[in-house]
């Protein structure tokens, strides 16, 4: 078992760089998320882990080694791919197999790593069988039992979920956090999806344009976003943001205003801003509620409604388009007019560099 | 606080930047060391001896005794003298023959028979078509000198249509021995550019045939406006292959006419063996090598152009 | 009858017409192959007294069992080597994808087009100088190089297929670009490999250059390239000569006949990739 060191980690393709300095340290057996919008570079991040990507500058520690120039098949690591990248021509036992015929283990060894590996995923009688032969799922679990009989320092999974379909991919969500739970390996898991980050994760880290934007538990990124992007990211749906002015400044919050907005007084870090300044104000669909006097003004343009709670698009007077998610069921017409209340210690402000102004916790 | 990183890149100074890493030297060493068989290969058995061909084509040489440096002299030979001349034009006249025929009846056959290749009659058709593909040339050069031989079964069916005035020693005529062999060559890459057509079109979407239909189209307008569209790559690949087969055309005529009569059916290829080891000119032999291969250079490179250009 | 059943029927009728014309060589072959010894056979002509006996002493005098086995060795020095160094030559190109090593790749290429006839010359003077003039190697060893361009282009292009998952899947199970060559790359290259080697049989089957040019002794040769001789021999005698090309040609006829799917598939792909 193993954590990891990337200390100031760069790649760059020519002229172009992926991963633009990147520092994280992973702790023995944790459970990290690499998520961002595609493209972010996250990949391409878990690739120089994984040794399929040269690493164009910066060191990278797998346990106490220093592993920038060390073969893939040194670094005890696994990879279960998104493709599952299965070899066609085996059958799912040669497949799981391969890895520990390749380090020349002994025949009856390999059978019992094989077998157990099977017997932890479920999927002893798929062994005869070729990955061909196989349903999307299944496949996984073979990818996933590649992985087991290594034995890994760590595991790192490349957006395994994202050739199943909706249902199964909650299963097999679920399987992979007992996995850990049961093998209590470090793992390092990539995705698009924030749901799977925040269900999965001990600790997210949230990339953009090849810059780690933020390093947190699931809930420290949602309730407190270090900035625009981690706070647009993170969530669902996504977080409300309109310009505000700041009108007065308080010791511990601003009293922030716009054509949108009545005064809303919102607790803040309030150094190294003035009166007048133009703030971005970030509220999240579910800490709006309809109120008659309410701080937030629009006007209905679509309602879904699902019975147990009522999706609102709103245009306001701006033009902003926001979304409130209200409890139950609320009847509104389109083109009606709506003033919603916000819980002011769950909006955030954030400065014209998009950084967060939340006091210290 | 949460740990937040600043979002400014490559704001601290560059780290020690790895000298290109050893691992992506290794990643090249290894695909080297996979190639370099192959390339030995080939080195050896094509590189080489065209450049010996290039250097032989600027020599006087009989193969045997000393060499002359000649210049360009082989070059100026090759592109003056009528004879040599004409052995190239025939060479061009056959690719008449092997491309046009195979290629305009294929398109015919397949616009007609458009998807009916299934089943007992297409496996039958594909089996027959191929033959001429898998027997040697020779083979189909003994075979077709037999058909125009003067007692063969070209004259014989003339004869029994009442065409006696016709018959006539086919390969040994002057006038007609070139059409006779390019029919023998238009003969073997027959069925090969049908079958590729016709794979071709089945590959068309046949709703595109029944949006025509329902817009007005007749059936020529489907034919120019969606099957010849539609074959562009398929009609590339056959007059390449046939291109190259004629203008690199030994074998059939090696055993049907040897090059006569006269030199009326010599093609470059059969003067190239002809005047390096029957002549002894290796100088100008080589010229001619030359000359051959940058012609069928030339005259790929625009139907590549214009068959893969927009893909 | 609507157009379309007018179509079909033309269409039918041009397919029968090309399937006469493509068989009919082989059947006036076949019945002056069964005319009377020395005799002067009409074109297409069913012998009264089919002399079936020509095929025996055509088998006797082209030496068919020593032509047989001169072929077979000349195939199995070319073929295997050929599809192997191809392999790994595709493979090793399929690798270098930069655009730093396209000249490589476009070296093969030239290769292509580039007709036999280019390099005879100079090729006899190095099989000469190499001490190999009138010996098998001097067919296998330049037509293995000669294969190259085609042979190498071909498993590239498969190669560029599969997935690169499977590669980087194979390295982190620990396989180095040998195991994983030979456990991963090379049983999933199957069919592509299977359609080279048919290709390549072929070719070197029906080689007649080469063994016209190097090689005197028409037992020494491929095939083809006997039959040249044995056409330049018995040319006269047609029934003869017609019976020892039918003999000639058989072998191939047969495998084709035998693996007609894999052939056929083998020499459309062989076109459009060519």
């Amino acid at each position: 078992m193993a954590g990891l060191t990337l200390s100031a980690l760069h790649k760059s393709y020519g002229k172009v760089d992926v991963i633009k300095g990147v520092d994280l340290t992973i702790e023995n057996g944790e459970f990290v998320v690499f998520v961002g919008p595609s493209g972010c570079g996250k990949s391409t991040l878990l690739r120089m882990i994984a040794g399929l990507e040269d690493i164009t500058s910066g060191e990278l520690y797998i346990g106490d080694q220093l592993c920038n120039d060390v073969e893939p098949r040194d670094r005890s690591i696994a990879m279960v791919f998104q493709s599952y990248a299965l070899y066609p021509h085996m059958t799912v036992y040669d497949n799981v197999g391969f890895v520990l015929k390749l380090a020349k283990t002994p025949k009856d060894i390999r059978d019992q790593k094989i077998r157990e590996a099977a017997r932890i995923l479920k999927m002893e009688h798929l062994l005869d069988r070729k990955p061909g032969q196989l349903s999307g799922g299944q496949r996984q679990r073979v990818a996933i039992g590649r992985a087991i009989v290594r034995q890994p320092e760590v595991f790192l999974f490349d957006e395994p979920l994202s050739n199943l379909d909706a249902a199964l991919r909650v299963d097999t969500r679920m399987e992979i956090a007992k996995l850990h739970a049961t093998l209590g390996s470090t793992m390092i898991y990539v995705t698009h999806d924030q749901v799977e980050a925040m269900t999965l994760a001990d600790k997210i880290v949230v990339l953009d344009a090849g810059v780690v934007q933020q390093v947190g538990s699931p809930i420290e990124l949602y309730q407190r976003p270090a900035n625009l992007f981690v706070a647009g990211f993170i969530g669902s749906p996504k977080m409300n943001f309109v310009e505000v002015t700041v009108e007065a400044i308080e010791s511990d919050a601003l009293v922030v205003s716009s054509k949108d907005v009545a005064r809303l007084r919102v607790p803040a870090r309030v150094t190294g801003v003035n009166v007048n300044a133009l703030l971005t104000l970030g509220i999240r669909p579910h800490d709006l509620q309809p109120h008659d006097a309410g701080a937030i003004l629009g006007r209905v343009s679509l309602v879904e409604r699902l019975g147990n709670e009522t999706i609102v698009n709103l245009e306001l007077a701006s033009g902003a388009p926001w979304l409130a998610v209200l409890d139950g069921d609320q009847p509104l017409e389109i083109g009606q007019n709506l003033s919603l209340a916000a819980d002011p210690t769950k909006a955030i402000l954030f400065d014209k560099d998009g950084l967060s102004l939340l006091g210290s916790a | 606080m949460p740990k937040t990183t600043s979002s400014v890149p490559d704001a601290r100074p560059e780290q020690k930047r790895l000298p290109a890493s050893r691992r992506s030297r290794k990643t090249w060493l290894t695909a080297v060391l996979f190639i370099a068989p192959a390339f030995l290969a080939y080195a050896a058995f094509v590189l080489v001896p065209l450049c010996m061909s290039l250097y032989y084509s600027f020599l006087r040489w009989d193969g045997i005794g000393q060499a002359r440096f000649h210049g360009l002299t082989n070059y100026i030979t090759v592109l003056t003298d009528p004879d040599l001349l004409q052995i190239i034009g025939n060479a061009f006249q056959l690719v008449l023959y092997f491309t046009v025929i195979p290629v305009g009846l294929g398109l015919a056959v397949a616009s007609a028979i458009r998807g009916q290749m299934n089943g007992r009659f297409g496996m039958a058709t594909r089996t027959i078509l191929f033959l001429p593909q898998v027997i040697p040339l020779v083979a189909a050069g003994i075979a077709w000198s037999w058909m125009f031989a003067s007692t063969g079964l070209i004259n014989q069916a003339l004869k029994s249509v009442g065409l006696s005035s016709w018959v006539k020693g086919w390969l040994g005529d002057f006038v007609w021995a070139l059409p006779a062999v390019g029919v023998i060559c238009a003969w073997v890459l027959l069925g090969l550019c049908t079958m590729l057509l016709v794979t071709g079109i089945t590959k068309i979407d046949a709703s595109l045939y029944e949006a025509a239909r329902l817009d007005g189209a007749r059936p020529w307008h489907e034919f120019r406006y969606i099957t010849l569209p539609g074959l562009r790559q398929e009609i590339g690949v056959c007059i390449t292959v046939t291109v190259i087969a004629a203008l690199a055309s030994f074998d059939i005529v090696y055993i049907s006419t040897q090059g006569g009569p006269g030199i009326t059916t010599t093609v470059p290829g059969l003067e190239i063996y002809r005047l390096a080891f029957a002549h002894r000119q290796v100088g100008l032999a080589s010229a001619l090598a030359i000359v051959l291969m940058v012609l069928v250079l030339l005259s790929i490179a625009p139907v590549q152009w214009f068959t893969r250009d927009k893909k | 009858m609507n157009s379309s059943s007018a179509n079909t029927l033309i269409a039918r009728g041009l397919i029968v017409l090309l399937m006469v014309i493509t068989l009919l060589p082989f059947l006036s072959m076949l019945s002056a192959a069964l005319a009377p010894q020395g005799s002067y056979p009409n074109g297409l002509q069913w012998p009264s007294d089919p002399q079936w006996s020509n095929f025996a002493r055509a088998f006797e005098v082209a030496k068919m069992d020593q032509l047989l086995f001169s072929s077979m060795l000349i195939v199995l020095g070319v073929v295997p080597i050929s599809v192997l160094v191809a392999t790994m030559g595709g493979y090793g190109l399929a690798k270098l994808t930069s655009d730093k090593y396209k000249w490589l790749y476009l070296v093969f290429v030239f290769g292509l087009t580039l007709p036999f006839e280019a390099v005879i010359t100079p090729l006899y003077y190095e099989v000469r100088a190499m001490g190999l003039l009138n010996t098998r190697f001097a067919i296998i060893l330049p037509l293995i190089g000669l294969y190259m361009p085609f042979g190498v282009y071909w498993m590239r292009a498969h190669f560029l297929n599969v997935p690169q998952d499977l590669s980087e899947a194979a390295q982190i199970d620990g396989a180095t670009r040998w195991t994983e060559f030979w456990h991963v790359q090379v049983p999933l290259a199957r069919p592509a490999i299977m359609s080279l080697t048919i290709l390549l049989f072929l070719w070197t089957w029906n080689q007649f250059l080469l063994p016209v040019v190097l090689v005197q002794d028409p037992m020494q040769r491929t095939m083809a390239g006997a039959l040249g001789a044995f056409q330049g021999q018995w040319g006269t005698d047609i029934p003869l000569l017609c019976a020892g090309s039918l003999l000639i040609l058989t072998p191939t006829v047969v495998l084709f006949l035998i693996f007609q799917r894999q052939f056929v598939a083998a020499l459309m792909q062989g076109a459009v990739k060519g």
